[in-house]
């Protein structure tokens, strides 16, 4: 038996063997804390400065090697080096070891919990997250004074990064050409170490419990598949995981062949496959995968990790980019889908008691109009250099869509007067991700171009269930009937009107879902750029007569196991490779009913 | 008393100017590490005050305590040699929304 096999949300996949390397440990549980003698008092307050120095010299080399595409990673950097020269901290750490004798970590510590107490009483949330900042440089030091190599440069030979959590900021730090994968403590589905990982094509798991027990040196297997780390397996296991992984190989690039190949089944049917992407550095996965255009283009990503919103120039260069890039294929942006929470320090806390149900997404934009206005043009700017379609999210009724509407016109008409082209047929569409829209979009099928479902927060909303709940998120149930009802109900009524419909969950990416979306007659589905090739190969070899036999079979069933049962049956006969490599959504812990 | 002695250690001798808070916002990490960076590069002793605090404009963490949110006004004081040259460059950057030099 292994030492022990650890749990976490797979973001990125494949599988890789190899020795863990712990980044960003805890340290602080073994923070030394001595009386200095009198005498040694001077040499141990130079021994505090010259770690500041250090630490200090490391950070500005790392500064100078921050490319400029990560600009924004960059200021973070500069705060953390003016809080190294900052004469408060590191003063008030010299005067702890020349007052109460303590050491040099240790007074440092004194130091920073003394600044906690100053931030804590500041109002504005964003300076109080600043403590955070505060507390890595000081880490840095203390880290550095208690001799720790934690030097990353310093791994060698090919390695597994581990870490509590990996920043923006400290993956310009990795050397990239080293890391075999990623593993974190912290972290969700959509966190900065899945998207690393998947541009480097390396498995990533996230979220992973009792992490920091793994051991530098201990030998990991990582598998990307399943969400699953073997710390130190047993021979037998070690050899079955180094088969697997030849196998994931084989099949990987058996597909990658094909995967340039339109989606059509056996009998004719034709489905565009499009990639789900937050960076314009994505698009070479997109291509290399066979994407066949973005049919999501989250456009958050540009407004994280920063302190200041960014301009239309900045945005409209990055659009203009993935417009020119992807044409003439398709490239559709949603506008921002944040909540208000993302955004305290420019327009003050809102305390919402359940920021799911509060100001986010469209209803964030309608309220700031001039930071959605910025979006708008830069958007519109770029659709002259490609395919591109424009897309709201959370939309619950048509007086929600005609604002939307009213704002884009004023956008186009202040573009106008200005003399700047946009394409003025670029398509407008909405996302279905609330049961509200589902149950009219017969209505606003008439206010748009297009439709795109979206599963993940549909699921969550008609369910009623929030999928990272332990405790309930057994109810996250893709295949649910009221689900099923309610993705064909959305199809049907697209159809009705004469709009086409795409689906852009992760159901998109299910190998057990895709036969019935097929089924319904789903006209695009979008995912993560690697699971392009493995669906395209379902739709392949699929028969959609066949879909829509199994579509009907299932629409007939009234409780999930049953509907489960039913797809999985059909796609363990069809598709015996699929089944070995992929996770599904459906591998959910019912409770025994 | 104490107010008495206060008055004759900072009165006489340093110079000030009263500024706006012009970036969007406000004296965010940012601004606040350009501010002390700038600040770092005089002798003189150069403190901000707002709202009955002062804080020494040489340190990032004393600007960010300050918590000055945009629109609002800011004295800064200098003492020193350099006072002049300090403030003048201060209140530039002030003006300047913190961009550029």
């Amino acid at each position: 038996m292994a030492d022990s096999t650890l749990t976490g949300i797979p973001v990125a996949t494949g599988i890789a063997i190899g020795k863990a390397f712990f980044v960003n440990r805890n340290h602080m549980a073994n923070l030394p804390r001595q009386i200095v003698a009198a005498e040694d008092m001077p040499a141990e307050i130079k021994r505090l400065h010259a770690a500041f120095k250090d630490v200090e010299t490391e950070l500005a080399a790392i500064r100078e090697q921050v490319p400029e595409e990560l600009k924004s990673h960059g200021s973070l950097i500069d705060t953390h080096l003016m809080m190294l020269k900052d004469p408060k901290l590191s003063g008030a750490a010299a005067k702890y070891i020349e007052t109460l004798g303590l050491n040099a970590a240790w007074a440092l510590e004194k130091a920073v919990s003394d600044q906690e107490a100053a931030f804590e009483a500041i109002r504005d949330q964003y300076i109080r997250e600043r403590m955070q900042d505060v507390r890595v440089v000081a880490e840095k030091v203390q880290i550095k004074l208690m001799g720790v190599k934690t030097d990353l440069s310093s791994i060698s030979g090919r390695a597994i990064i581990m870490a509590h959590d990996l920043t923006p900021a400290d993956t310009v730090e990795l050397q990239v050409d080293k890391i075999m994968a990623f593993a974190t403590v912290r972290g969700g589905k959509t966190s900065h170490t899945g998207i690393m990982a998947r541009s480097l094509g390396i498995p990533a798991l996230v979220g992973v419990g009792r992490l920091e027990e793994v051991h530098d040196g201990d030998l990991v297997v990582i598998d990307g598949l399943t969400g699953k780390i073997v710390v130190n397996p047993t021979e037998s296991e070690l050899a079955e995981y180094n088969e697997r992984a030849a196998l994931f190989e084989d099949y990987t690039r058996k597909i990658r062949r094909h995967c340039h190949l339109p989606a059509e089944t056996f009998d004719g049917s034709r489905v565009m496959v499009h990639a789900n992407i937050e960076l314009v550095e994505e698009v070479t996965a997109v291509l290399d995968n066979g994407g066949e255009g973005v049919g999501l283009y989250r456009t958050e990503y540009a407004y994280l990790n920063r302190t200041t919103l960014p301009t239309e120039d900045e945005l409209a260069e990055k659009y203009i980019d993935l417009a020119a890039i992807m044409a003439p294929r398709k490239v559709v942006f949603r506008t921002l889908d944040l909540g208000s929470d993302k955004f305290i320090s420019t327009f003050g806390e809102l305390n919402e008691t359940n920021p799911a149900m509060g100001l986010r997404a469209i209803r964030f934009c309608l309220k700031n109009p001039q930071l959605f206005k910025t979006q708008l043009r830069a958007i519109l700017r770029a659709s002259v250099y490609g395919n591109v379609s424009l897309m709201f999210p959370m939309i619950s009724g048509v007086k929600e869509i005609r604002q939307a509407k009213a704002w884009l016109a004023q956008a186009k008409a202040e573009l106008r007067r200005e003399g700047v082209d946009y394409d003025p047929d670029m398509p407008l569409g909405t996302m279905i991700e609330l049961p509200a829209a589902v149950l009219i979009a017969d209505f606003l099928a008439h206010e748009v171009d297009f439709f795109s479902i979206g599963t993940n927060d549909l699921i969550q909303y008609s369910i009623g269930v929030d999928r990272t709940n332990r405790h309930v998120s057994y109810l996250y149930q893709p295949l649910h009937p009221a689900t099923l009802r309610a993705i064909k109900l959305v199809v049907d009524a697209a159809h009705q009107a004469g709009i086409e419909v795409s689906l852009c969950g992760e159901v998109a990416s299910d190998p057990f879902c895709v036969p019935l979306l097929l089924g319904m007659g789903i006209d695009s589905i979008s995912m993560t750029p690697q699971a392009i090739p493995g669906i395209k190969r379902i739709i392949r070899q699929t028969n959609m007569h066949d879909c829509r036999l199994l579509l009907k079979d299932v629409l007939e069933c009234r409780t999930v196991s049953r509907i489960n049962n039913l797809v999985m049956d059909n796609i363990f006969k069809h598709f015996p490779e699929e089944v070995t490599f992929f996770s599904s959504l459906l591998e959910n812990d019912e409770l025994p009913s | 008393m104490t107010d008495e002695n206060n008055k004759t250690d900072e009165a006489p001798e340093y110079l000030s100017r009263k500024v706006f808070v012009s970036s969007e916002n406000g004296l965010h990490a940012r601004p606040a590490g350009r501010l002390a960076q700038e600040a770092q590069t005089f002798d003189s002793d150069i403190s901000l005050v707002a709202e009955n605090q002062t804080v020494d404009a040489k340190s990032i963490l004393d600007i960010l305590t300050l918590a000055a949110g945009p629109g609002n006004m800011v004295e800064l004081r200098a003492r020193g040699a350099d006072a002049e040259a300090a403030l003048d460059r201060l209140e530039a950057l002030f003006l300047n929304k913190f961009e550029g030099a």
